[in-house]
C-alpha cells in the first residue's frame, strides 16, 4: 500500500526519473565522488552522499531520497540492515553496489527486497542503465507507460505487432497466435540469433526437444507471410543447428 | 561389522577343526600303540612255542637251546608244575618261589603275580608251564564289562566323538564371542576413524593397549584434519579478501577510463588509450573473480546449485551468446547434437556448466587470433554425456597437455591462466572427467564427460 501511495504522490510531483533525489552510501570518498560525477553526467542533479550508516540515517530522514545506492560493507554496520531500516520507513528503491561478489550476498540482497545488485568493479554505463531501470519501474510503472507495440518494415512489407497484421503492396494478412509469438521474439532480438529453444519457450513454453518439426512448420508459414520469396528468405534467416535470425528490420 | 562376523565364524570353525584333528590323531596314536605293544609282547617266541620245546623223555625234561636262550632273554625264570602241584622242571628258579602249589595257589597266580613276579602260564597235558619275569617289569590288569556295554560301544563311540566335536565348537563359539565383543568397539573405532569422526574408546580389558593406540591415532588425525582445513580456510579467506580489496580501486580505474574513452572533447588517440586501460581493467576483474572461484572450487567451498539441465539447450544458448556478442567473421561456431543426445539431461549448476563451456570456447578464440572453426559436439552414452569443444587452431603444446591432463597442483598456472583450471574443477565438482587432446588434423579438443541425470526422459 505504502508503495502505491508513494508512487501516486511522486507521479504528481515528478516529470521524469532525473527529478529523483538520490542518496549514495559508500565509505570510499573517491568512489563516492566518481559515482556522483557519473550520475550528474547522466542527468541526475539532486544527489547527496554519506560515508557511513549514521550519516546515511540522518540524510535519509532529512532529505527523503527517491533512490538509494548502497554499499554492503560500511564502517559502522552493513548495508543489508540499513536497507531494512529504510524500507521500514518507505518503499524507496535500493540498488546495492558491493565489492562482495559471492552469490550468497547477491541472493541475500535481492532476497531482502533490493531492486538490483551490482558487483564492483562496474562500468559507468552498467550503473546508469540499471539505476534508470530501477527508478522507472518504481515511479513510472508499466501502466503509466506507452503500451503500444512496434510497427516495423521488412523491405516493402509492413508489420504491425499491435494488430498482428502483415501489409504488403497488394495484400493484408493476419498472423496466427504462434506466428505472432515467434515474430515478436525475433523482433525483440532483431539482428541477433535466437535459439530454437527460446522460440519454443516463447510459443509453447518448452524447450526445442520434441518441437523441431512443429517449429519448422510455423517458421515456413511465417515466411510465406513476411518474405517476398519464402523459398529463399532474406529477412528471416536460418542459422543451422542453432536457431533463427531476423535481419533488415527498418522502423516505420 | 560384516568382516567381524566372518572372522568369528572362521575362528569357531578352525577351533572345532583343531579339536577334531586332535581327537583323530590321539585315537590313531592309541591304536598304533596297542598294536605295537602287542607285537612287542609277541617278541621272538610266544609262550606256546616255548612250552612245546620243553619235551619229556622218561621223566627227564629237556629244553631246546634256542628256547633256553629265548627265555633267558625275555624272561627271568621258568618252571613246569605237574598236575599234582609239584615243580617237576625248572630253570633259574629264584629261591623265593615255592616248589609245591595247591589249587588255590595256582588259581591265585595264573593271571597275576607269583610272589610279585609277573608270570605267564601255558597249559600242557602234563601240567602247567610257567614263565616268570623280573619283579616290577610288567603291570597287569584285567578288564571286565557287562555284555550290554560292549554291545552299545559301537553306538557310543561315534556319539562321544560327535559330542566332543559339539562341545569343542560351543567352547570355541563362547571364547570367540568374548573376543568378538571386545574387538567390536575397536572395529567401530577404526571405521569411525576412516570416516574422520573422532574416536574415544575405553582402554580397559584385554585389548586396552590396542584401543589406546587407536585413540591416539584418531586424535592425531583429527588434529591434522583441523590444521589442514584451517589452512585451506585461511587461503580462501585471504583470496576472497584480496579480491574484495582490489574491487573498489578497480571500480575507480574502470569508471574514469570509461568516461575518458567516451569524452568527445579528447583527441581520438587519447580516447583509444583510455579504452586500453578500461579493457585491461576488465581483464583484471575477470582474473580476480576467476581466482576467487577457482580457490572456492578447489576447496569445495563453492555451493553447487543443482537442477536438471537440458544440455542441448544450454550449448545452443552459449554458442548463440558468442555469435551475438559481435564475434569476428573469422570464427565459426558449429553446434552438433547427436540424435540420441537431443534430450540428454544432467543434474548440475547451470551457471557453472555454462561457465565451463564458455571458458573453452573463449580459450579457442583467444589462442587463435586469426580465426578458427569451433565445433561443439554433444553425444550420449549409457551413463555419460560427452561434451566436446574442438577447434581447428594451433592446439596445445605437449607441455601444456601434460599439465592439463595431470595437474600437479592447483597453483600450477603457467601458460594458461585460470580458465582451463576452472573448467576441470567445475566438471570434477559435477562428478565428471575432463580430457585435453590435440587432433591429428590440427587443432585441439577438450572432452567433458558428465554423468547423465536419473530423470533423463529417454
Amino acid at each position: 500500500m505504502s508503495r502505491i501511495y508513494a508512487i501516486m504522490i511522486v507521479v504528481i510531483t515528478m516529470n521524469d526519473i532525473f527529478d529523483c533525489k538520490l542518496l549514495i552510501v559508500d565509505d570510499g570518498p573517491e568512489l563516492r565522488k566518481m559515482v556522483n560525477e557519473i550520475l550528474r553526467r547522466e542527468g541526475f542533479m539532486k544527489i547527496v552522499s554519506a560515508a557511513d550508516c549514521k550519516e546515511a540515517r540522518q540524510l535519509f530522514a532529512h532529505e527523503k531520497p527517491d533512490g538509494v545506492i548502497l554499499d554492503v560493507s560500511l564502517p559502522d554496520g552493513d548495508g543489508f540492515s540499513l536497507m531494512r531500516e529504510f524500507r521500514a520507513a518507505s518503499a524507496v528503491p535500493v540498488l546495492f553496489l558491493s565489492a562482495r561478489d559471492e552469490d550468497e550476498n547477491r541472493l541475500l540482497g535481492l532476497g531482502l527486497g533490493a531492486d538490483d545488485y551490482i558487483t564492483k568493479p562496474f562500468l559507468p554505463r552498467e550503473l546508469t542503465l540499471r539505476l534508470r531501470a530501477v527508478l522507472s519501474r518504481a515511479y513510472f510503472p508499466v501502466i503509466l507507460r506507452r503500451t503500444e507495440k512496434p510497427i516495423f518494415r521488412l523491405g516493402e512489407t509492413e508489420i504491425d505487432l499491435n494488430s498482428g497484421t502483415v501489409i504488403t503492396n497488394n495484400d493484408r494478412l493476419t498472423l496466427t497466435a504462434k506466428e505472432f509469438a515467434l515474430l515478436e521474439k525475433l523482433y525483440e532480438n532483431r539482428g541477433n540469433i535466437v535459439t530454437g529453444d527460446s522460440l519454443c519457450r516463447a510459443a509453447w513454453g518448452d524447450d526445442l526437444y520434441g518441437y523441431e518439426n512443429t517449429l519448422m512448420v510455423h517458421i515456413r508459414r511465417l515466411r510465406e507471410k513476411i518474405e517476398p520469396e519464402p523459398s529463399s528468405p532474406r529477412y528471416l534467416l536460418t542459422v543451422r543447428g542453432l536457431g533463427y535470425k531476423l535481419t533488415g528490420v527498418e522502423g516505420k | 561389522m560384516k568382516s567381524m562376523v566372518k572372522i568369528l565364524s572362521r575362528y569357531v570353525l578352525s577351533a572345532a577343526g583343531i579339536a577334531l584333528i586332535l581327537l583323530v590323531v590321539n585315537f590313531g596314536a592309541l591304536v598304533v600303540l596297542i598294536i605295537q605293544s602287542g607285537q612287542d609282547a609277541g617278541k621272538d617266541f610266544n609262550i606256546s612255542q616255548l612250552s612245546e620245546s620243553l619235551t619229556s623223555e622218561n621223566g627227564a625234561y629237556t629244553l631246546s637251546e634256542t628256547s633256553r636262550n629265548a627265555i633267558e632273554k625275555q624272561y627271568q625264570w621258568a618252571m613246569l608244575i605237574d598236575n599234582g602241584g609239584n615243580v617237576v622242571w625248572s630253570m633259574d628258579l629264584p629261591d623265593d618261589v615255592p616248589l609245591k602249589y595247591s589249587i588255590s595257589d595256582v588259581a591265585g597266580f595264573t593271571r597275576w603275580y607269583l610272589n610279585d613276579y609277573p608270570v605267564t602260564v601255558w597249559r600242557r597235558t602234563d601240567g602247567l608251564f610257567v614263565l616268570g619275569s623280573e619283579k616290577g617289569s610288567i603291570w597287569k590288569y584285567s578288564m571286565q564289562e557287562p555284555q550290554t556295554v560292549m554291545d552299545n560301544i559301537k553306538v557310543w563311540m561315534p556319539a562321544v566323538l560327535i559330542l566332543n566335536g559339539l562341545i569343542a565348537v560351543l567352547l570355541a563359539l563362547l571364547f570367540g564371542l568374548r573376543l568378538f565383543r571386545s574387538l567390536k568397539p575397536l572395529a567401530k573405532g577404526i571405521e569411525d576413524m576412516a570416516e574422520k569422526r573422532p574416536v574415544e574408546l575405553s582402554t580397559r580389558g584385554l585389548l586396552g593397549n590396542l584401543a589406546a593406540g587407536i585413540n591416539k591415532t584418531s586424535a592425531q588425525l583429527t588434529k591434522q584434519e583441523a590444521a589442514l582445513s584451517k589452512r585451506d580456510n585461511a587461503r580462501i579467506i585471504w583470496i576472497a579478501g584480496v579480491s574484495h580489496d582490489i574491487r573498489t580501486p578497480l571500480s575507480i580505474v574502470m569508471g574514469y577510463s570509461s568516461q575518458l574513452e567516451e569524452d568527445p572533447e579528447l583527441p581520438q588517440s587519447k580516447r583509444e588509450q583510455a579504452g586500453v586501460i578500461r579493457r585491461q581493467s576488465e581483464r583484471i576483474k575477470t582474473l580476480v573473480s576467476d581466482l576467487n572461484l577457482a580457490s572456492k572450487l578447489e576447496y569445495d567451498m563453492q555451493p553447487i546449485r543443482r537442477k536438471v539441465i537440458a544440455l542441448a539447450t544450454l550449448l545452443r544458448g552459449i554458442a548463440v551468446d558468442f555469435l551475438n556478442s559481435g564475434l569476428s567473421d573469422s570464427y565459426f561456431i558449429d553446434v552438433i547434437i547427436r540424435e540420441n543426445a537431443q534430450s540428454a539431461m544432467v543434474s548440475g549448476d547451470e551457471e557453472l556448466l555454462k561457465r565451463a563451456v564458455s571458458n573453452l570456447i573463449a580459450n579457442s578464440i583467444r589462442h587463435n587470433p586469426n580465426g578458427c572453426a569451433i565445433k561443439v559436439t554433444l553425444d550420449k552414452g549409457m551413463e555419460n554425456c560427452s561434451l566436446s569443444v574442438s577447434d581447428s587452431g594451433v592446439g596445445f603444446t605437449q607441455e601444456m597437455l601434460d599439465d592439463l591432463n595431470h595437474p600437479k597442483s592447483f597453483a600450477y598456472l603457467e601458460n594458461h591462466g585460470l580458465g582451463l583450471t576452472i573448467v576441470r574443477q567445475i566438471i570434477k565438482a559435477h562428478g565428471g572427467t575432463t580430457e585435453f587432446r590435440n587432433l591429428p588434423e590440427g587443432g585441439c579438443t577438450v572432452v567433458l564427460c558428465l554423468p547423465v541425470s536419473a530423470v533423463d526422459d529417454n
